[in-house]
């Protein structure tokens, strides 16, 4: 570790009397530009969302008429009511997709950390191999029909919900930025004064590393949670029963449905065509969906932010 | 015998962290390698057999690279090629760059409720998919009711026939993938930078350091190794395009395939009529073995420079 | 160390191999095990333990999808000692999905199969379907009485059937739909629309008084006299061929002609600009169009009428014609896999000839999905949690009737049926896997080109040519080689 010197010796300076807040300081005209810039690439991206709010309250004949609009002729609460009426099926995907986000976040943090820990340690020995292992499987995968065959023919996961939380809740990606989170947050040098007290691998994991290693958790669990929130592909293939379903699958089944649509027109003959067309639920439905699938992992999204943008106090690695 | 002996001692030395990797190992070994051997699909004519799937692969004729053919074989594998990787290489390194901006700034930006409500909103259009986004580009760039082009004959302009003029679509692409993944992007570099000891700031402020100096001298050689590691697993994916980015973005249209055509969209349109999964293996195998060879390229030369930010 | 992980990882799969050559083998040992006291076990089934059969089908969600299968068991429990469990799949996903099902041997045993979803040709030509032929005889008698000839004749392959057909409309017939409130406001009329150059004058009127409304709102495709023997690659034979020649049908005068008329529509302004990109369907509910281009059936100007809840009109473009892809529209088959397939057939010929077990599968359960008007007259509740798409699982003849329906609905489809020709390619089904390579890379050249030609978003003069010589680049000669060959050599089989 190239820093770890320089860090022992920052840790040895008893600066810490008082907490000096105001480190950020940029020079005011930078702040402000700063301010205009990220400001409006915000804005830019809010927008779009700010229309499929709209577009969800709008009526539909007016938006079939007039097209898209921000401001739109008539306003109607048709499509929400549409959805609420069709019944349970939307509250049961809500109970679902909450329970595989909690569930398979907890889990995936529990796997990934420990692994990414143990690769990051110099003095692990097999980390290498470890790390190799990992890495590989991020390029090289069966295919889909033998993934398919594992998790229905071997690990008898079919219509579990297991099938909806398993097959996410590892990943190379998660694990190597963790073992570079690990490897330049928490270096050797302070492991070992840990162990040194007669503290064990694990002790020092639990107790010293991982309070210091909350941003990185908080990005990984992100990635992960939001991995579980936005899949369906998982219910596509493993779900057949309804009561199983996340949220997104029912959003993403319009979506296919309509494309299947569009990319039939030529195949199948109208009266089949049109029986499809029938079910499918109308844009401002779609919209409203989006709306629904979506502002929950919003509202959470704060709980994880607080560890990457207002930072923490650092201090309890010197202790 | 004595070799065991050796590595039995290794073992018992390394027993805790051992402990550690099994569960992970473990889950490795069922979602990631024992699915791996059915790649063998990628040189084998697959017809099913009654007694299983596994017995479906061994009576399966060999075929050799023929299901590796039709990537290669036309004027269009040139093509997807070039797309995929110029792409890819345009949005690793643009992205990247962004993204460390954004968060440095962000970082650095007073007002934290602010910074907060900003990162947020860059946040959101990674949660709208592409069919959604390709709603939102027609919106804008339709010839006849597209935003776009009633502010250019507002301006006396001609319209544009976006969806037939090839050379607007790299930069329509490409900022479509920097709008949707920048907030993204930018939540490890924010994380890392967060985890850098705060010390650091303060004795180079005791010393007077501005604040460009900081960020030159302190943050970014300090979030540099999860930089490099961004940048080593991003290139092990520049084989792989994204899918909804150019096929749904640009509502698959066929004037635009000479600037949209990645191996993606190929082999799924290739594929649509015939549904062949040993030729999609084939790609998927293509597209291993490229990044594969390119991560390691990657990864000898970053060894090179600095053994620490190496991936292996 | 990189080269010790390497050898590290390559024994790992190896191990994988071992482990799932371990999973696979059990599973054999199993199957044989079974196989040859299958005889034995369906026989101790019609007796003793009633036999439960999976069926995957295709299909939005339905709410009380379990209540209705639970009362479709008591009666088919009571008549052929067989319980069905389905499996709905949604319209979008099941392509996906049943491939993904069949390809790995996972067991059900019965699957919806078409032209247009969980492919029939493919799904037969890769092993995933029960020969049928034998069952047919032994248990399908039913169904070869109600079901017109021309369905088990026209969906064989390599002369063996592998699935039921869904008795409908046999035929496919192109129209030109109109949307009859413009059509009655300028005073046109639908019968003079008979080639798609006829249609000038009505779109010149239109397009005049409707100078904000695009008469022809999508990329209709427009007919084409040729039958393809793949869907979506531009390999086929003349209608009027019967020499039966396999040509590229955009090197034809025909397409040549169609490309222009449309490059001419489009410059006039007939089409929205960016037709040529996909585009979704709302002008339909909004009535802002004029003509398009749909496959008819009997009465299907009611039908459509009632769904865009407008009035719609159409002209067929030809007579009749039964083609490949329309006497598999829909159709049963059972898993090479099953373990039931006597038992499966009985079960679809029950569904295919029982008046009751047919409309309890279609309607629901009496009362609570739909109301009895009189004898074969229905009304559906409506949101009342069950109403399948009925042309998805079998008979369409034994269903009941909507009271808008003619009395005589039923019979004029036996009369469409009757009354068709056959098309060239009936009863060929090109076998692909040859020229495979040659089929994807002309796939991505069709796409590229075709949705623009068909619409007249390029010139024809300057882009047509360019793109023949792409499909030739890609291969398309092989394709029309391979293709030729097969035709013969069915031609010959079947003196043709």
């Amino acid at each position: 570790m190239k820093n770890g010197a320089v860090i022992e010796q920052q840790r040895s300076k008893p600066v810490k009397q008082k907490k000096i807040r105001d480190i950020h300081h940029l020079p005011p005209i930078w702040n402000a530009l700063s301010h205009v810039l990220i400001g409006l690439f915000s804005f830019s991206c809010v927008y779009p969302f700010l229309f499929v709010v709209v577009l969800s309250f709008t009526d539909e004949q007016t938006l079939a008429q007039n097209g898209y609009s921000i401001f739109p002729e008539k306003w109607s609460l048709e499509a929400y009511s549409y959805i609420f009426q069709t019944g349970d099926q939307l509250l049961r995907s809500y109970g679902v997709t909450i329970f595989i986000t909690v569930v398979g976040t907890l889990v995936s943090i529990a796997l990934v950390s420990l692994y990414a820990y143990a690769i990051s340690r110099s003095y692990f020995h097999f980390r290498g191999f470890f790390s190799f292992i990992a890495f590989f499987t991020m390029l090289f995968g069966g295919g889909l029909v033998p993934s398919y065959i594992v998790t229905t023919q071997v690990l008898h996961l079919k219509d579990t919900i297991w099938a909806l939380i398993l097959p996410m809740s590892m990943g190379a990606f998660s694990i190597l930025i963790m073992r570079t989170f690990f490897k330049t947050t928490v270096p050797d040098a302070v492991i070992e004064s840990g162990k040194i007290d007669g503290a064990s691998e694990f002790r020092v994991f639990f107790s010293l590393v991982l309070p210091v290693s909350l941003p990185g958790l908080a990005t990984i669990g992100l990635f992960s949670a939001l991995g579980y929130w936005n899949d369906w592909f998982n219910a596509l293939l493993y779900i057949d029963n309804a009561r199983l379903l996340p949220l997104q699958s029912l959003l993403m089944k319009v979506e296919t449905n309509i494309q299947f649509i569009l990319q039939n027109s030529t195949i199948s003959n109208s009266t089949e065509r049109s029986a499809i067309a029938r079910s499918l639920p109308a844009e401002t439905t779609r919209m409203a969906m989006v709306v629904l699938a979506t502002a929950p992992i919003v509202f959470a999204y704060p709980f994880f932010q607080r560890y990457f943008v207002q930072g923490l106090t650092v201090g309890s690695v010197k202790e | 015998m004595a070799g065991l002996e050796r590595w039995l001692k290794l073992v018992s030395r390394n027993k805790a962290l051992l402990l550690m990797v099994l569960p992970g190992t473990v889950w490795f070994f069922f979602f990631s390698y024992l699915p791996m051997p059915g790649a063998i699909i990628a040189f084998k004519d697959y017809k099913f057999s009654r007694d299983g799937f596994l017995a479906s692969i061994i009576q399966s004729e060999w075929l050799g690279f023929k299901n590796f053919e039709f990537l290669f074989k036309t004027e269009d594998a040139y093509i997807i090629v070039r797309n995929t990787l110029l792409y890819n290489s345009i949005f690793i390194i643009l992205g990247t760059t962004l993204a460390v901006t954004v968060a440095i700034v962000i970082h650095e930006i007073a007002n934290k409720k602010m910074a907060k409500i900003y990162q947020t909103g860059m946040f959101l259009p990674h949660f709208l998919s592409y069919v959604i986004v390709s709603y939102f580009v027609f919106s804008f760039l339709s010839v006849d009711k597209g935003v776009l082009n009633q502010l250019l004959q507002y301006f006396g302009a001609e319209p544009v026939y976006w969806y037939s003029e090839t050379k607007y679509w790299p930069y329509i692409l490409t900022i479509v993938n920097l709008w949707k993944g920048v907030g993204y992007g930018s939540v490890v570099y924010l994380a890392a930078i967060v985890g850098i000891d705060k010390s650091y700031f303060e004795a180079a402020m005791i010393d007077g350091a501005s604040k460009w100096q900081q960020i030159r001298k302190i943050t970014i050689p300090m979030i540099m190794p999860i930089i490099m590691i961004m940048f080593i697993l991003a290139v092990g994916g520049i084989f792989r395009a994204d899918f909804g980015l150019f096929y749904q973005v640009p509502r698959d249209t066929g004037a635009l395939y000479p600037v949209t055509n990645v191996i993606d969209t190929f082999v799924y349109r290739g594929l649509k009529v015939t549904g062949n999964i040993g030729m999609s293996t084939a790609a998927g195998l293509y597209q291993a073995v490229v990044g594969l060879v390119l991560v390691l390229a990657t990864n000898f030369i970053i060894r090179k420079i600095n053994k620490e930010q190496a991936l292996f | 160390m990189k080269r010790k992980s390497m050898l590290i990882v390559l024994s790992f799969v190896l191990s994988a191999v071992l482990v799932l050559a371990g999973c696979g083998s059990n599973k054999e040992n199993n199957e044989t095990g079974e196989t040859p006291a299958a005889g034995a076990n369906n026989q101790q089934a019609e007796k003793g333990e009633p036999v439960n059969l999976v069926w995957y089908t295709i299909g939005g969600a339905q709410k009380d999808l379990d209540k209705v299968v639970e009362e479709a068991n008591k009666y088919l429990l009571e008549k052929i000692n067989t319980t069905i469990e389905i499996k709905l799949i949604d319209w979008g996903d099941y392509n996906q999905k049943m491939q993904v099902i069949a390809a790995s041997g996972e067991p059900f045993d019965i699957a919806f199969t078409s032209s247009w979803a969980f492919n029939y040709v493919e799904g037969a030509r890769k092993g995933y379907f029960y020969e049928l032929d034998e069952l047919l005889e032994q248990h399908g008698q039913g169904i070869k009485e109600v079901l017109n000839p021309a369905f088990l004749e026209g969906s064989k392959i390599d002369g063996r059937n592998y699935a039921i057909p869904t008795n409908k409309e046999l035929p496919a017939q192109a129209v030109w739909r109109f949307n009859k409130e413009l059509l009655d406001k300028y005073n046109l009329n639908a019968a003079d629309a008979t080639t798609l150059e006829s249609l000038e004058p009505m779109l010149k009127v239109i397009k005049e008084n409707e100078p904000d409304m695009y008469p022809i709102q999508v990329n209709i495709g427009p007919f084409l006299p040729y039958d393809f023997a793949l869907e979506g690659i531009p390999v086929g034979v003349s209608l009027n061929d019967s020499e039966l020649k396999m040509v590229n049908v955009w090197d034809t005068p025909e397409a040549k002609q169609t490309f222009e008329t449309m490059r001419k529509y489009y410059q006039a302004g007939y089409l929205p600009p960016d037709v040529a990109t996909k585009q979704g369907n709302e002008h339909e509910l909004a009535g802002k169009w004029f003509v398009d281009k749909q496959h008819t059936v009997p009465f299907a100007d009611n039908l459509w009428s009632n769904s865009l809840q407008y009035p719609v009109v159409s002209t067929p473009m030809h007579e009749p014609m039964v083609f490949n892809w329309s006497v598999t529209g829909s159709m049963q088959a059972i898993s090479a896999q099953s373990k039931y397939p006597e038992q499966a057939m009985q079960f679809l010929n029950l569904l295919n000839t029982d008046a009751y077990l047919r409309n309890l599968m279609n309607n629901g359960i009496e009362g609570v999905h739909y109301n009895k008007l009189s004898e074969g007259v229905y009304e559906p509740i409506p949101d009342s949690g069950y109403g399948m798409a009925a042309f998805t699982l079998g008979n369409m003849f034994l269903l009941d009737k909507l009271k808008e329906d003619p009395a005589d609905k039923w019979e004029q489809y036996k009369v469409f049926n009757n009354n068709s020709v056959n098309a060239p390619l009936l009863g060929f089904q090109f076998d692909p896997s040859s020229v495979m390579t040659e089929i994807a890379n002309v796939k991505n050249a069709v796409d590229e080109f075709g949705p623009a030609l068909n619409t007249g978003s390029v010139d024809p003069a300057e882009i047509l040519p360019k793109a023949v010589e792409k499909l030739k680049a890609q291969g398309i000669e092989k394709i029309i080689a391979e293709a030729q060959k097969q035709l013969g050599e069915w031609r010959a089989a079947n003196n043709k």
